[in-house]
Order: structure tokens, then C-alpha cells, then sequence
């Protein structure tokens, strides 16, 4: 890819002219800095000014209006440490963001795979799998907080039925076990779509092969449409990861407003409740750096460490 | 083609003519209300719109109070406030060192409107007003109250709820205990503030130092140290007995009560509106209970909200907002508010209006929120309550009083807490705003 523009112009004339795959827009960088603008652009309004604002914001003291700012230095950081909140949120979006990757990514999995076993109405199935997805955070979020309301919600009384006492308003498991089942429902259906898409994908010469050899439909899937999943399922790892991370904020809001005693206070929301509803910028702004730097690191750490495992080869 | 050019020639024609009233000077009001309140609201602007040819005050629903809150920040910030604002009293020092705001009594001076503030009835104006002068126009004022159902007490043997906290709590026990209902209580989603801060005040108890914070940025929490302890704990044993049930999200405590579910529910008197179309149950409502020991209660304090007026405008928009925010301290406007909405009426000349007319013997549980809010002589546990970072604080005691309803503190132990992150807060505050004087310039 790099240093395409220096290629010898007969050398990249006769590449236009075989049709090869690499693209050529003339001589000299000016056409593809043009069309890549626009993006630049975006990504500098949207990502790069607010990044930085986040920054400066970060160790600053200042009233919400901005009429008063002082320089703290690191102190929005090192109350952050100090406080137990903090900590108790840090943990809380650990288990919540894995329990939900594991959830998510194994109900698609065996959604996917008995989708592709079935061979009528396979379309229709698909699509009430996809509905979901269509369905806002916070609308999914009221859902699942009516369906399992102690008081009123139907699920809750058949959970009573059976002698549990569920009661997400009081008890901190109830409240996080609901949230996560909520967050993984909603996601789902996107992990589906990229999984469906996938199984396409898998050579059917390869599983008429294995099933003449005599293997069942669950080895298939496991031995040979499983490994070659593998780019599929760590691109949706990743995803799940940023979801859980940052997406999942309105579904909280709606279920259970980060409690009881902050059990579903997950870091993303605390950033919103500090910055939104406690016009505390400064530590709002040090919790999103925080949090920017906690979903960077878990992504290269996926991308170090679990990438090796990933085949790539078809 | 010639009726397209007729058309345009038509319209701009009609645009000419409206030029004239276009002149009107128009100004915005961005504020919190929902549902039936949004469209009371609506009405008392439009009545306000109609009566004279001035100007045209432009009321925005922006969300509920922290978005309202919110976004009047990012308009300021952004340089492009609107004029008129509406914000819940637990913002008052917020707006207050903002550096933002034009003092409405400062305003009104100046435009010169006569408006007697001594008028205002005592829990309202000494909330919103700074050193004896008001700082925004008290506009949805309301105090928590308690609702009953008639039929479930009387079924009981009671003729209607106790006055005395210890009372109610036998007879609570005791619909649940005959099966009357399933529970005898409803946690309202506001509790710190109807059970907790309102309790205080009525019982006499000291929410904080320095007279609540009436006093000075110094301030510290020390309701660790009084009777809320204690309230913790019975709200906790109650939730243990299945006397008391939590609503939890998505779903509100209202209904628990107004569906007959629960015998009786602790609500702002602004709910008037909204129970008086849900329910389906014979209901009424009293005064808050107070504890058997302290007699004679205090009054209650107000909550809800108070127009602020914004920096940055020109001399003619401030004629607009001033012509508005005299309208709407007119005993007529509020007597209108007061019934449409079940709000407090801010005057006494308003309450004495509503009186006169025979406005509470049809609805005689409208006044009992003005008879809470007038009870006694006002004291420094009763005045109000105005700390820094309020609404940060009162997160933070939430917090703790669920880590007790789940079981995982002591009350004791959760109120030391709560206090002691709330007085970290406070300090937050007071290292911003030291030295701050609010505004007293003139627009």
C-alpha cells in the first residue's frame, strides 16, 4: 500500500491497464487528500477537538457555566482513585462487560447456527431474530424493566412462582444480572447478522466433504465452521467490548439509573451522571479519558493477544 | 405557470401585512414541564401573549430539569441564551454564583414594576431570595403532602391517617396484617426529598450547619447526627415487612397508589392534576406525619422551580421578560395556576383570593400544601435548605440509603457515609465559589 504514489508512472500505467486491484488517482497526493477531507474533517470536529477539550477539561476546576476556572492539576484524577465509587464502578463494568460478550456472542452463535440448519421459512426466522435491533436502548431498556418489575411485571411473578425472590429495585444481583440481560438482548441481533453472514461464507464443499466422512451437524459447525469464523468472531468480540463500554448508557438509564447502592453503575454512566446531572466537568472529563484509555488498552490487548489465535486463512 | 407566480405574489403579499406584528419583541422561556403540566404552562404563556401587543414570550419544553438545566449551560456557553429559564430550586446556588444571571428583583426595579416581594408567602420568598432580595420569580412551587385511600383506612377501622409517625406505622401494620392491601406504603421516587429533608425540617431537626447553608459556603451535613438516622431504619423495616414496596424504574410509585395497590404514598401536592384523572380509587391527602415527640411540627419546604432571567440580552427583550414575569406575579395568574395545576399559590394575596372564592371547599386537599408550608414560625432547620452541588449531594445520600434497603450498611453506618462524601462535595464547591458575591449589577 504505501509509497503507491512514487510507483514509476509506465510501471503504474500498465497496472491501470492490466486492471489490478490497486486504485490510481493521477499523479501527486492532491485527488485523495480531497476526497479523504470530508472524513478528516468529521473525525476532527467530532473526535479529535472534543478529545482534546476532554483533555484540558480534565484538569480543570470550573462552574458549569464557565465564569470561574481554575488549574488543579491531576486532583480530578486522584479523587477518582481515592474514591471507593470509582473503584466499585471500575469492577462493575468489568463482569458487565464480559458477562455480556459472553452472553451476546454465544446466543448468536447458537442462534446462527440453527438458523443455517433450518431450510424453510429460514428468511422469516432471520428476521424476527434481527427485530431487536431495530428497537431504541431506552425503548428495550422500559421493556425488560416492566417485564421483570417485582411489582407488576409478569416475568418477575413466574420468577416468584418459583420461590425466588427477585427484586432488582433492592437487590444489587438482580439489578445487574437484569441489566446485562437487557444489554445482550439489544445486541444480539448485530452479532447475528455478522455470524450469518459468516456461515455464508464457509465452503459447502468442505461440509458435504465432512459429512460424507460421517460427521454430525454439531461436529461440523464446531470443527470446521467454528475455525473459520475466527476473524468473524474477534471483529465481534472487539465490537461487544466497545458496546458494552460505551453504548450500553441508555439502557441503564432506563432500567435501573446506576443502582440499587450503584451495583449497575457502570463507568460509562457515571460519566454521564457526574457530567450531566452533577455539572462536575472536570471529573467528568478525567472519567472519559480514563475511559478512553481503558477501552484502547482492552482492544490492543485483544488485538495482541487473541488475534494470534485467529485464522485468517480460507 | 400564472397561478404559481399569483400564489407567490400572494404570499408575499400576506408576509407585508404581517410585517407589523412580526415587530413584537419576542423572547424565550425554555422550561422542564411534561404532560399536563406542559400544557397548563402553555395556556398561562399564551394568556400572557394575548393580553397585550408588545411582545410574545416563546415557551420551549427542554426536558426534564437537569436537561433544561443542561442545555440553558450549552446555550450560555455558546453565547445564545434564551432570556427566561426555568430551574428546579435544588440549582438555586448554582445559578446563583453562576456570574449568569440578572437578579429578578434588580429587573423589575428597573423596567419599574412595582412588585410587592413581602407578599410572597415566607417559605417561597426566603427560598429564593438572597440577603432580602429575590433572585428569581418563584413560579412552580410545591410541597410534599400525604395521600390515602379513604375506602382502605376505613376498612380498617381508621377514620383517616395518623398524625404522628409512630400512629401511622400501627395502622400501616395493620391493613397490611387484615389483607386490606398488599402494601401499606409506596417509596416515592423522590424520597430524600419528601422523607428525608422535608422530615427534617418538620421535626425540627438540623440538616446541615450555618442554618441549612442559609449562611455561608461553610456548610457541612450533620443530619447523621439526628432523627433521619432513625427514619432510615424504619423506611428499612418497613420494606422488610412488605410494608413498604420500591416501584423501581420504568415504572412510577403513582401508580402503585392511584391503582389501589398501596394504601397511601408521600407526593408533591403538584401530582393534583395527574391523580385527579388516574385514579380510580376514593382518595384524599393530609399533612405529613411528624414524629409523636416533636410537637408542635414545623412547616414543611418548598420544592419545584423559579424563573431565572439570563445575561446577554438587549434592554428591549428585558421590557418583554419583565412585562412576563409581572404577569405572572399577579394574584389572578396564580390563583389560575394554582388551580389548573395544584401548585402553591406564591402570594397571600393569592391564597386569600383562592379562599375567598370558595376555591378549597371543593377542593379542600388544595390547601393543605399552603397550611404545611405556613405552619409555625419558621426556624433555621425549617427555612430551606441551600447547599452547593445539591443535586450531587443528594446523589450521593441516595446511594447510600439503597445500600441500606439492599442490606449492605447499617442506617447509621450509611448516614456517616453519605455525610461524609456530601461534606467532600461541599468543599468542592466552596473552593469554586470562594470570595463569589452573587450578581447585583444591573441589566
Amino acid at each position: 500500500m504505501a509509497g503507491g504514489f512514487r510507483a514509476p508512472v509506465k510501471a503504474r500505467r500498465r497496472e491501470q491497464e492490466a486492471g489490478l486491484k490497486r486504485a490510481n488517482f493521477g499523479d501527486g497526493p492532491g485527488l485523495p487528500t480531497l476526497l479523504l477531507l470530508p472524513q478528516l474533517l468529521i473525525l476532527l470536529f467530532f473526535f479529535f477537538i472534543p478529545s482534546l477539550r476532554a483533555l484540558m477539561q480534565s484538569v480543570l476546576l470550573s462552574d458549569p457555566f464557565g465564569t470561574n476556572v481554575q488549574f488543579v492539576w491531576f486532583d480530578n484524577f486522584k479523587m477518582l482513585f481515592a474514591s471507593s465509587e470509582y473503584r466499585q464502578s471500575i469492577a462493575v463494568t468489568f463482569w458487565f462487560t464480559v458477562a455480556q460478550n459472553v452472553l451476546t456472542l454465544g446466543s448468536a452463535l447458537v442462534l446462527a447456527f440453527a438458523t443455517d440448519r433450518i431450510v424453510r421459512g429460514r428468511s422469516i426466522y432471520r428476521t424476527i431474530i434481527l427485530l431487536p435491533y431495530a428497537i431504541a436502548p431506552a425503548i428495550a431498556g422500559i421493556l425488560w424493566a416492566f417485564l421483570f418489575n417485582p411489582a407488576v411485571g409478569p416475568l418477575a411473578q413466574v420468577l416468584h412462582g418459583f420461590g425466588i425472590a427477585w427484586d432488582p429495585n433492592l437487590n444489587p444481583t438482580d439489578a445487574l444480572i437484569l441489566v446485562t440481560l437487557a444489554a445482550s438482548w439489544k445486541h444480539i441481533c448485530y452479532d447475528y447478522i455478522f455470524l450469518v453472514v459468516g456461515l455464508l461464507a464457509v465452503p459447502v464443499s468442505l461440509m458435504e466433504a465432512a459429512a460424507v466422512d460421517g460427521a454430525g451437524p454439531i461436529r461440523r459447525f464446531v470443527s470446521i465452521a467454528l475455525p473459520m469464523l475466527g476473524p468473524t468472531i474477534f471483529f465481534l468480540t472487539v465490537m461487544n467490548f466497545i458496546y458494552g463500554f460505551f453504548e450500553t448508557f441508555a439502557i441503564i438509564d432506563a432500567v435501573t439509573k446506576g443502582g440499587p447502592a450503584g451495583a449497575t453503575n457502570i463507568l460509562v454512566y457515571k460519566v454521564f451522571v457526574d457530567g450531566f446531572v452533577n455539572l462536575d466537568l472536570g471529573s467528568s472529563a478525567a472519567q472519559s479519558v480514563l475511559l478512553m484509555s481503558f477501552a484502547l488498552i482492552c482492544t490492543l490487548l485483544q488485538f495482541r493477544y487473541f488475534d494470534r489465535k485467529v485464522n485468517y486463512g480460507v | 405557470m400564472g397561478r404559481k407566480v399569483a400564489f407567490i405574489a400572494a404570499l408575499f403579499g400576506a408576509l407585508a401585512l404581517a410585517g407589523p406584528v412580526q415587530a413584537r419583541v419576542e423572547v424565550q422561556w425554555w422550561h422542564a414541564m411534561s404532560g399536563v403540566l406542559a400544557d397548563r404552562l402553555n395556556e398561562l404563556v399564551e394568556k400572557f401573549n394575548t393580553s397585550q401587543d408588545k411582545y410574545t414570550v416563546v415557551a420551549v419544553a427542554k426536558g426534564n430539569y437537569d436537561e433544561v438545566t443542561n442545555g440553558v449551560i450549552a446555550a450560555y456557553r455558546a453565547k445564545r441564551p434564551p432570556e427566561m429559564v426555568q430551574i428546579a430550586e435544588r440549582g438555586y446556588m448554582t445559578m446563583l454564583l453562576s456570574g449568569a444571571v440578572v437578579p429578578v428583583q434588580d429587573l423589575m426595579d428597573q423596567k419599574g414594576y412595582k412588585i410587592d416581594f413581602s407578599d410572597f408567602i415566607k417559605p417561597v420568598a426566603s427560598f429564593w431570595s438572597y440577603k432580602g432580595r429575590m433572585s428569581a420569580m418563584p413560579f412552580n412551587s410545591s410541597t410534599p403532602i400525604f395521600w390515602y385511600n379513604k375506602d382502605h383506612f376505613q376498612k380498617a377501622g381508621f377514620d383517616k391517617p395518623a398524625d404522628t409517625w409512630q400512629e401511622l406505622e400501627k395502622q400501616l401494620y395493620t391493613i397490611k396484617s387484615k389483607g386490606i392491601s398488599e402494601c401499606g406504603t409506596v417509596l416515592p421516587g423522590d424520597f430524600y426529598w419528601s422523607l428525608l429533608e422535608n422530615y427534617s425540617a418538620i421535626n425540627n431537626q438540623p440538616y446541615g450547619t450555618l442554618a441549612n447553608g442559609f449562611d455561608g459556603l461553610g456548610t457541612e451535613f450533620v443530619y447523621n447526627k439526628t432523627k433521619v438516622v432513625s427514619q432510615v431504619a424504619r423506611l428499612k423495616k418497613w420494606l422488610d415487612d412488605g410494608v413498604m414496596q420500591i416501584a423501581g424504574q420504568g415504572f412510577s410509585p403513582e401508580h402503585l397508589f392511584t391503582s389501589g395497590r398501596c394504601s397511601t404514598f408521600v407526593n408533591s401536592t403538584a401530582s393534583h392534576g395527574n391523580i385527579e384523572r388516574n385514579a380510580t380509587i376514593n382518595w384524599s391527602a393530609t399533612f405529613l406525619p411528624h414524629e409523636s415527640d416533636v410537637n408542635p411540627p414545623l412547616n414543611s419546604t418548598i420544592g419545584g422551580g423559579a424563573i431565572w432571567v439570563l445575561k446577554g440580552h438587549t434592554p428591549e427583550r428585558y421590557e418583554a421578560v419583565a412585562a412576563f414575569l409581572n404577569f405572572v406575579a399577579q394574584p389572578e395568574t396564580q390563583v389560575w395556576w394554582h388551580g389548573a395545576t395544584g401548585y402553591v399559590p406564591a402570594t397571600n394575596r393569592a391564597y386569600a383570593l383562592a379562599r375567598e372564592r370558595g376555591y378549597y371547599k371543593d377542593h379542600p386537599t388544595r390547601e393543605i400544601a399552603v397550611l404545611q408550608l405556613s405552619r409555625g414560625t419558621p426556624n433555621e432547620n425549617s427555612r430551606g435548605f441551600r447547599f452547593g452541588n445539591f443535586v450531587q449531594t443528594m446523589l450521593a445520600q441516595r446511594q447510600e440509603v439503597e445500600a441500606v434497603f439492599a442490606g449492605q450498611k447499617q442506617p447509621q453506618q450509611a448516614m456517616d457515609d453519605a455525610v461524609k462524601r456530601g461534606n467532600e462535595i461541599l468543599r468542592q464547591f466552596e473552593k469554586l465559589n470562594a470570595g463569589k458575591t452573587p450578581e447585583t449589577e444591573r441589566p
